[in-house]
C-alpha cells in the first residue's frame, strides 16, 4: 500500500479526506498528525504518550472504539481509514469529545481504598500485607488507563447515561475486591441500584474494546456475584456453594483489616 | 466532580442496537432484546386470544376465525415468535450462568500482549455458537411443522 | 459527601425474579410445546371442545398457571428494564415500577380468570 486516505468526520457533519503517503509502520495517530502538521492544522484531536498508557487518543476507527496510536493503519486492510470521535459523548470538536459525565462515574464510585479508622495512617507503625493471591483477584481491573473506550462502546450507556458504565464498575470491583478496602458500604447502594450492575446484559463490547485487557465485562459479573451474596445468597456463600466463582474470602467483612506483617524486631539488650 | 450537575450525553435506541463492528456476543445482546420485545407483544396477544375461551364458544369461534383469515401470515408469525422464543431461551440460559453465577467468564489473570479477554474467550464462545447451532436446528424443524400445511415446505 | 442515590427499590431482588421466572418458564415452555406437539398427535386447528377438555384437567391447569405467572412476572419485568433504561427516569422511578406492578396484575388477573372459568 503506498497511498491512504483519511476521512475525518469534523464538526457540523462534515467528512473531511485527507491523502497521506502509506509508511510502514504507520498508527493512525501518527496520520493525523502528519494531516495537522503538513495539510490541516485546524484539526482537532487529543493525543498524549502515544504509546497506549495515557488514553487520550481513544477515538472511533472504522466503527469499533480504538486507541489511534495503538491502531496499526495496515491491521485495517483498507485504504480509506474512516475516523470518527467517539460514539456516546458530546462532541466539543473534531475527534475532541466530553469526558466530563464518564469520569463522574469514575469519581462516584469511589476509586480509592475506604477504611474505617481515620486516625490509623496518623498513628500507623507498619504496612498492610497483601497476599500474592489476594492481589491476583484485581490487579488486572487495576489496568485500566481510562480512555473512554469500554463506556463508548457500551449500548447500555447508549441508551441511559445514568448507567455507571462498565469502568466504573470495574474500578468498583477492584477496590471491593482488595482485602485492605472496607467500603462494601459506601459502594453497594450505587452498584444495586437501578443504573449499577444490574443494567449489563453482557454484550462484552466493553471487553472487546479495552487496550490494557482489563476485561471489564467480567468484573461486572464478579461484581454482581457479590452483590447478590451479600444481598440474597449470604447462607450459600457462608456454605461455600460452588456455584459462585469468587472466593467468598476474597471480600471480607466490614471492619477487618488485613493482618499486619510483623518486621522482626530487635530484641532489648 | 458532582455528578447530578454534569450534563449527560445520549447517544440513543439506535446507537444502542447496531452491533457492527463489535463482538458476536453484541450480536446476541441485540438479538435477545428484539426477541424479547417480540415475545412481550405475542404474550399480550395470547392472553387476549385465551381470555376468548371463557367469553364463549361464539367468540373463541370467532378468534380462530380471524387468525385463520391472516392466511399464510398466522403460521410464519408464529413460526418468527417460535424462532424467538428459542433464541430468547437458550441464549437466557447463558446469560443466567453469566449474570447470575459469573460462569465463562475465566478468573482475573494477568493481562499479556497480545491481549484476549477470558469474559469472550473458549468458553463463551462455544456457548454461543452451540446455542446457535441448537437454535437454528430447532427452528428449522419448527418451521417443518407449522409451514408444512401452506405448502412453503 | 451526599449520597449518590437513584433508587430505594433494590435492583438486585427484581433482577432475581428475572433470573429465576426464567428458569421457570424454560422448563415449562418446553412442557407446554411438548403438550401441543406432533409428539402428542394435537392438531393445530383447535375447536372450544379440545382446549376445554384438556383445562379441566387439574395438571393442564397447574402447568399453565404455572406457565402464566412465570411468563407475565420475566415479561413486564423485561419491559419494565426496557422502560427504565430508555426514559431513565431520576425522580419518579417509583412510578414506573408502580406501573409495571399495575400491568402485571392485568395479565396475571386476565390469565388467572381464564384458567379458573373454563371448565
Amino acid at each position: 500500500m503506498d497511498k491512504m486516505t483519511l476521512e475525518v468526520l469534523r464538526t457540523g457533519g462534515r467528512k473531511a479526506r485527507y491523502e497521506l503517503k502509506y509508511r510502514k509502520g504507520m498508527t493512525v495517530l501518527d496520520a493525523l498528525v502528519e494531516v495537522r502538521e503538513k495539510q490541516d492544522p485546524s484539526l482537532a484531536y487529543r493525543h498524549s504518550c502515544r504509546m497506549g498508557i495515557c488514553g487520550s487518543c481513544g477515538m472511533n476507527i472504522q466503527g469499533t472504539p480504538r486507541l489511534a496510536c495503538q491502531t496499526q493503519v495496515s491491521s485495517l486492510g483498507k485504504e480509506t481509514i474512516k475516523v470518527e470521535p467517539l460514539h456516546g459523548m458530546h462532541v466539543i470538536r473534531d475527534l475532541v469529545v466530553d469526558i466530563d459525565p464518564f469520569l463522574a462515574m469514575h469519581t462516584v464510585v469511589r476509586p480509592y481504598l475506604v477504611r474505617r479508622d481515620l486516625n490509623e495512617r496518623d498513628r500507623s507503625d507498619r504496612e498492610y500485607r497483601v497476599l500474592s493471591e489476594e492481589v491476583a483477584r484485581f490487579l488486572q481491573f487495576d489496568y485500566c488507563i481510562m480512555c473512554g473506550l469500554c463506556y463508548s462502546a457500551c449500548p447500555t450507556v447508549a441508551l441511559d447515561p445514568d448507567y455507571l458504565g462498565p469502568q466504573a464498575i470495574a474500578q468498583a470491583y477492584r477496590y471491593m475486591a482488595d482485602p485492605r478496602d472496607e467500603g462494601w458500604k459506601e459502594r453497594v447502594d450505587l452498584l444495586d441500584s437501578a443504573h449499577g450492575v444490574w443494567r449489563c446484559h453482557v454484550a462484552g463490547s466493553c471487553s472487546f474494546v479495552c487496550p490494557k485487557d482489563v476485561d471489564p465485562a467480567k468484573a461486572i459479573q464478579m461484581a454482581r456475584v457479590e452483590v447478590l451474596k451479600r444481598r440474597v445468597l449470604r447462607k450459600m456463600a457462608r456454605a461455600g456453594s460452588p456455584l459462585v466463582s469468587v472466593a467468598p474470602s476474597g471480600v471480607p467483612k466490614q471492619g477487618t483489616k488485613a493482618p499486619p506483617f510483623d518486621f522482626p524486631r530487635e530484641e532489648a539488650k | 466532580m458532582n455528578l447530578a450537575k454534569t450534563p449527560r450525553f445520549k447517544a440513543g435506541l439506535l446507537s444502542s442496537l447496531v452491533p457492527f463492528g463489535f463482538n458476536v456476543e453484541r450480536w446476541g445482546y441485540v438479538i435477545h432484546r428484539v426477541t424479547g420485545v417480540i415475545l412481550i407483544g405475542y404474550l399480550a396477544a395470547h392472553l387476549f386470544e385465551t381470555f376468548q375461551l371463557s367469553m364463549g364458544q361464539t367468540a373463541w369461534l370467532g378468534t380462530m376465525a380471524a387468525l385463520h383469515s391472516l392466511g399464510p401470515l398466522e403460521m410464519v408469525g408464529l413460526w418468527l415468535v417460535a424462532g424467538s422464543a428459542l433464541y430468547h431461551g437458550a441464549n437466557g440460559i447463558r446469560l443466567i450462568l453469566n449474570e447470575m453465577f459469573g460462569m465463562l467468564m475465566g478468573k482475573p489473570i494477568m493481562p499479556v500482549y497480545p491481549y484476549s479477554p477470558t469474559s469472550l474467550g473458549r468458553n463463551q464462545k462455544i456457548a454461543v455458537w452451540m446455542i446457535t447451532a441448537v437454535v437454528l436446528a430447532l427452528w428449522l424443524w419448527a418451521g417443518l411443522y407449522l409451514l408444512a400445511g401452506l405448502g412453503v415446505v | 459527601m451526599a449520597k449518590e442515590s437513584y433508587s430505594l427499590f433494590k435492583e438486585s431482588w427484581g433482577m432475581l425474579l428475572t433470573y429465576l421466572t426464567a428458569m421457570v418458564l424454560v422448563v415449562v415452555l418446553t412442557i407446554h410445546l411438548l403438550l401441543e406437539s406432533p409428539l402428542t398427535g394435537v392438531q393445530l386447528d383447535a375447536t372450544l371442545l379440545f382446549p376445554v377438555a384438556r383445562a379441566n384437567l387439574i395438571y393442564f391447569k397447574a402447568v399453565f398457571g404455572l406457565l402464566l405467572y412465570a411468563a407475565v412476572i420475566h415479561g413486564v419485568n423485561g419491559l419494565r428494564v426496557i422502560a427504565l433504561e430508555w426514559l431513565h427516569p431520576r425522580k419518579r422511578a417509583w412510578l414506573l415500577n408502580l406501573l409495571a406492578v399495575i400491568l402485571m396484575g392485568f395479565f396475571l388477573a386476565l390469565g388467572s380468570y381464564t384458567l379458573v372459568t373454563v371448565v
